[in-house]
């Protein structure tokens, strides 16, 4: 089943002579299970992309999906994204102040789940990206590979079936990129839908399926697998 | 790098026979190197006369076991202590292709680059699956994990390589 589909996207930075033109007519989905990498230059229109699919942008033209929703349409974006969404950034965004089973607790608080029911969630998600020893640190008393691997756990939390990666391996060196990369596998293997955009080609590999783009424009893209064609 | 080296650093590990030189050869190699029973064979004899293996006894099933010997030992770690030079390496077919692309002016390089990125893209997603499923022996992860950074250099030298030439035109 799709979960995320981009039709004809088109989405254009400021106006007039100044224009930027930073997606022009992707159309792209990712379904069940599946994880697909972006691949492309800084400035091809990765991020906008993913910014676009996960709601955070409007398209300029063309339409967004999220399951059967048309996201032009949903009333309260916020509460849908947190709901249905995950979302790793390159800077992590962890709160300082908070532990690492807080921060990872914070959606679903803002979701009203209440403190008890959503720390036994954190820590739940925590265990399976085999973090729970982390729980009770602060983000400074964290090593870059244990930040990243909460900030995702954090995008994890709830019953997202979309998660939306922008560069989530950063500056990691290869061995903790790949870890970050083996948990996102294994949610796409647990029937979530994962949308990864990176310039590494390493990790881009990690993907069902890797898409090209340059300026704006999918250019290529490998075939999925047979084993992933349900 | 020679058989007689992969096969040196086996025996090092104690005596063996040719057919267990084979399996283990291509089970730390990830069978990146498939070996025939012959060459092992050919090589073992070989070594034997250059004194740095030597026979033993036959077993109940006729199969002989060698033992490296102190001039064999010496032989591997001088190897292991010299680094390997360019020149011991075969040339890169790619970038020849790509180099005669540029020289030949009325080829389309951008969609040679194309091309070949996505097909290299396919071979670095198959060596990640094959990575994934390996879970036995580490010298097998460490082989896929040395084809996999080539892949992935091979990609970057084609995304730089359509970087410069774009701006070329």
């Amino acid at each position: 089943m799709t979960v995320v589909r981009l039709a004809e996207v088109s989405r254009v930075h400021g106006e007039g002579a100044t224009a930027v033109h930073a997606l022009k007519g992707v159309s792209l989905e990712v379904g069940e299970g599946e994880l697909v990498a972006v691949k492309g230059p800084s400035g091809s229109g990765k991020s906008t992309l993913l910014n676009v699919a996960g709601g955070l942008e409007r398209p300029t033209s063309g339409t967004v999906w999220i399951g059967e929703q048309d996201l032009a349409a949903v009333r309260d974006p916020a509460a849908f994204r947190r709901r249905g969404v995950g979302y790793v950034f390159q800077d992590l965004n962890l709160i300082p102040s908070l532990t690492a089973a807080e921060n990872v607790m914070l959606p679903r608080e803002l979701d009203g789940v209440r403190s008890r029911p959503a720390r036994e969630e954190a820590l739940a998600v925590l265990t399976e990206i085999g973090g729970e020893e982390l729980a009770d640190r602060f983000p400074d008393e964290l090593s870059g590979g244990q930040r990243q691997r909460v900030a995702i756990a954090r995008a994890l939390v709830g019953e997202r079936r979309l998660l939306l990666a922008d560069e989530p391996t950063g500056a990691l060196d290869t061995h903790a990129g790949d870890e970050i990369l083996q948990i996102l596998r294994a949610r796409c293997d647990a029937g979530a839908a994962v949308l990864l955009v990176t310039h590494e080609p390493r990790y881009a590999a990690w993907a069902d399926r890797v898409v090209f783009l340059r300026d704006g424009t999918v250019v290529d893209a490998t075939e999925a697998p047979l084993a992933s064609a349900r | 790098m020679s058989i007689r080296h992969g096969l040196l650093a086996l025996l090092s590990r104690g005596p063996r026979h040719g057919y267990q030189l084979r399996v283990e050869f291509e089970a730390s190699t990830g069978a990146t190197w498939p070996l025939n029973i012959g060459q092992v064979y050919t090589t073992l004899s070989r070594m034997e006369r250059d004194g740095l293996v030597e026979p033993g006894e036959s077993d109940e099933q006729g199969r002989v076991v060698h033992t490296i010997t102190t001039a064999g030992r010496e032989e591997l770690a001088r190897w292991f202590s010299t680094p390997i030079v360019p020149s011991d390496r075969p040339r890169d077919e790619l970038v020849i292709k790509l180099a005669m692309a540029v020289a030949a002016k009325e080829v389309d390089v951008a969609d040679v680059i194309r091309r070949q990125r996505t097909a290299t893209m396919r071979t670095l997603q198959q060596l990640t699956k094959a990575k994934r499923g390996a879970t036995d022996g580490v010298a097998r992860r460490l082989v896929l994990d040395s084809m996999i950074f080539r892949a992935e250099a091979e990609q970057r030298w084609l995304d730089h390589c359509e970087a410069v030439l774009k701006e070329e035109r």
